[in-house]
């Protein structure tokens, strides 16, 4: 096997069988799903015949019979003919809540509410409503009284990108923002792997044996693909943790399911996730090549990492105006591109020439930099406890 | 064909001139002495030797050209800034080190048993190489240089941290590797392992090579420069004499450039309360040989 691919899969073995990389890849999401489960489960040995709601009805507009009662989930209602027995139901916890219309609604629109320790839960009080409605609205036609009762539902559409936004689909807004957390943490993990990765072959010392087997280049490389393989492991095991979530929460959860897979999304955001990857991490190589030891690189580095976070500082701004020109620049600049479109994606669209300049702007950034590091990387590496100065890494750079 | 071949070697570092001219060549089936004080550049040609640098001016040939991924592969560098993974297993660690030198891993894996053994490291190999002492992970070290069976084996510092048992098995495989036909070039400050075990050394001073040759012949070249004394009587402070230590109950004495034993001898004689037992011209070792040349009482 080539040198390079035996270190990147000695790199990778070495990552991935760590006790806390284990951890961080199952243990946390594993444990997020647990709980997720745990909720959904009680929820639903929580679940139990509601207790009906009793109403007395003084105005004679309403008809017991429209109630849908057979509708599942929906509160049984029952109407008492006179308020001594309806209380009576009432102090017996027959039913949970009494409503007395009197025979002024809805003329004026205020009822009596009857309950002893707490008012009608949400349900209960929705399902009420949505019957009082019903009878009311008897005299409108169909289309409109359904019109009335479900509410308008707005969809916008974007001329330019064919893309709908809708309030139904409230969970593809949020979407993008979710995985650009996640896309994002992994990265910003590596990075920090990386400055290990380097500040542990300088302090083990291995540097200058290796290197007579391996060129800087090859070990480097070997190293950040290794890194990249176990980014992505990672990263495939939290996308099939949260798969299989929302395949378990999506029945209990209403909201999921209006969730489409934006693959779109996705695959702009693959195009992205590779070159801004090499971008951080040859921006750690060169920094732990300059630094003699990995408490100063990754403070440098943690400085340095601003630059990459950027756009979550401008969120509120991307939300607002994601057409905005500081957004538009943020959305070309190497650093801030990948999270900047990411997260305009929830809320509008990108155009195409803002993804294909950025997209082409972060390569050839990406590319000076893994020269550069590679470059400050081959000087720095043998200067045990030494910083590379200034001139040093100037004087690396042009020979 | 030598096995190694440096003509000229020049490299600066800004200011700093690590190496102004160094030359030498080593060949197959040698030990090869590397010595000189500190700073006086030998790293840095080794450096440029395993093409870690490139040099400002000279050539160098290792196996007849220039270093190439074929030829890196037959060589074993253990530099005086070493080490090995420290929070991995010592076999998986040895093992990897040798694919990457070019060696299948069955093979390296049958291989490693033998150094192992021969080390009395064993019981070990499934320990974390920080779990060893330091002279076991110099030993560890060591079976890394080795493992791939290299023709060029360059080492600096071999004997660093081994106690006298170890050092002894150290010293026995590099007679073991000579015989075999492998060139090995040896930087050590110890100069009596010098002495015992290479034929051949280069002495390099302020980046220049200042002293380069056999052994025997650089000694017999500095014969007359120390006299062995054995006796009674005040031995300090004699005119001409630049150095001087007991041992074994004898006098052993460095003298200054251009100083006549003949003189020394009458000198003695003529001091009162003075005994000589024995007074002979003694071939110098390599350690005053050493001193004389980097103090610059010795012009070579």
């Amino acid at each position: 096997m080539n040198n390079f691919w035996l270190i990147a899969k000695h790199e990778y073995k070495r990552i991935v069988f760590r006790r806390a990389f284990l951890l961080i890849t199952l243990a946390v999401p594993l444990g997020f799903a647990a709980l997720i489960g745990l909720i959904a489960f009680i929820k639903e040995s929580e679940k139990s015949e509601p207790l009906p709601i009793g109403y007395v009805d003084y105005t004679g507009l309403i008809e017991h019979s429209r109630y849908p009662v057979s509708d599942e989930g929906m509160t049984p209602i029952i109407e008492f003919g006179d308020e001594t027995a309806a209380l009576d139901a009432l102090h017996r916890e027959e039913i949970q809540a009494l409503f007395i219309l009197p025979d002024t609604y809805p003329a004026a629109p205020q009822t009596e509410l009857y309950y002893l320790e707490n008012p009608p839960g949400g349900s209960a009080w929705r399902d009420f409503n949505f019957f009082i409605s019903l009878n009311l609205l008897t005299p409108y036609p169909e289309a409109v009284r359904h019109r009335l009762i479900e509410g308008g539902i707005i969809t916008v559409h974007d001329v330019v990108s064919g893309r709908e936004f809708s309030e139904n689909g409230t969970i593809n807004i949020v979407f993008p923002f979710i995985a650009s957390f996640i896309f994002f943490a992994s990265t910003m993990m590596a990075s920090g792997y990386m400055i290990e990765i380097v500040a542990d072959e300088k302090e083990n010392r291995m540097l200058e044996m290796m290197l007579t087997a391996v060129s800087p280049g090859q070990l480097i490389g070997g190293k950040a693909i290794g890194l990249l393989a176990a980014t992505l492991t990672q990263l495939t095991a939290h996308i099939l943790i949260l798969a299989v979530g929302l395949f378990i929460a999506t029945p209990y959860i209403p909201t999921l399911q209006q969730l489409i897979i934006p693959w779109d999304y996705i695959g702009v955001m693959a195009l992205f996730f590779l070159p801004a990857y090499a971008l951080i991490t040859a921006i750690m190589i060169a920094v732990s090549g300059v630094f003699p030891d990995s408490e100063q690189a990754q403070q440098i580095a943690g400085i340095l990492n601003l630059l990459f976070i950027l756009p979550l500082f401008s969120v509120v701004l991307i939300f607002e105006n994601s057409g905005s020109p500081l957004v538009i620049f943020l959305s070309l600049f190497p650093t801030t591109a990948f999270l900047t479109i990411s997260l305009r994606w929830g809320v509008g669209t990108v155009p195409l020439w803002q993804i294909g300049s950025s997209w082409l702007i972060l390569i050839t950034k990406t590319g000076l930099m893994l020269w550069m590091a590679v470059k400050l990387f081959r000087v720095g590496m043998l200067r045990y406890g030494q910083r590379l100065t200034l001139k040093g890494a100037l004087t690396a750079l042009r020979n | 064909m030598n096995t190694v071949n440096v003509s000229h070697l020049a490299k600066r570092f800004g200011d700093v001139q690590a190496v102004a001219d160094v030359s030498f060549a080593v060949e197959p089936g040698e030990i090869f002495g590397m010595l000189g004080p500190n700073g006086a550049g030998k790293t840095t040609t080794i450096r440029m030797m395993m093409d870690i640098f490139r040099p400002d001016a000279g050539e160098i040939a290792v196996f007849g050209g220039q270093l190439d991924l074929a030829k890196k592969r037959r060589i074993g560098y253990l530099p005086e800034e070493r080490g090995l993974y420290k929070d991995q297993k010592l076999e998986p660690t040895l093992i990897y080190l040798a694919t990457l030198k070019g060696m299948d891993e069955k093979i390296a894996r049958q291989r490693l048993s033998g150094w192992l053994e021969r080390f009395d490291l064993t019981e070990y190999r499934q320990k974390k190489v920080q779990e060893l002492s330091k002279g076991m992970q110099q030993k560890a070290q060591i079976i890394a240089t080795l493992l791939h069976d290299p023709d060029l084996i360059v080492i600096d510092e071999p004997f660093s941290g081994l106690d006298p048992i170890n050092a002894r098995l150290v010293k026995k495989i590099f007679e073991e590797q000579r015989d075999a036909g492998k060139a090995i070039i040896m930087s050590t400050h110890q100069m009596y392992q010098v002495e015992a075990l290479c034929n051949r050394i280069v002495l390099i001073d302020n980046g220049r090579s200042v002293l380069y040759g056999l052994v025997n012949e650089i000694k017999r070249n500095f014969a007359g420069n120390a006299i062995t004394l054995e006796g009674e009587g005040d031995f300090d402070a004699i005119p001409g004499v630049l150095e001087q230590r007991k041992h074994n109950g004898a006098w052993h004495m460095a003298l200054e450039l251009g100083a006549d034993p003949q003189a020394i001898f009458r000198h003695l004689g003529r001091q009162n309360g003075t005994r000589i037992e024995r007074f002979e011209l003694a071939e110098p070792s390599l350690d005053d040989i050493f001193v004389n040349v980097v103090s610059g009482k010795v012009q070579t």
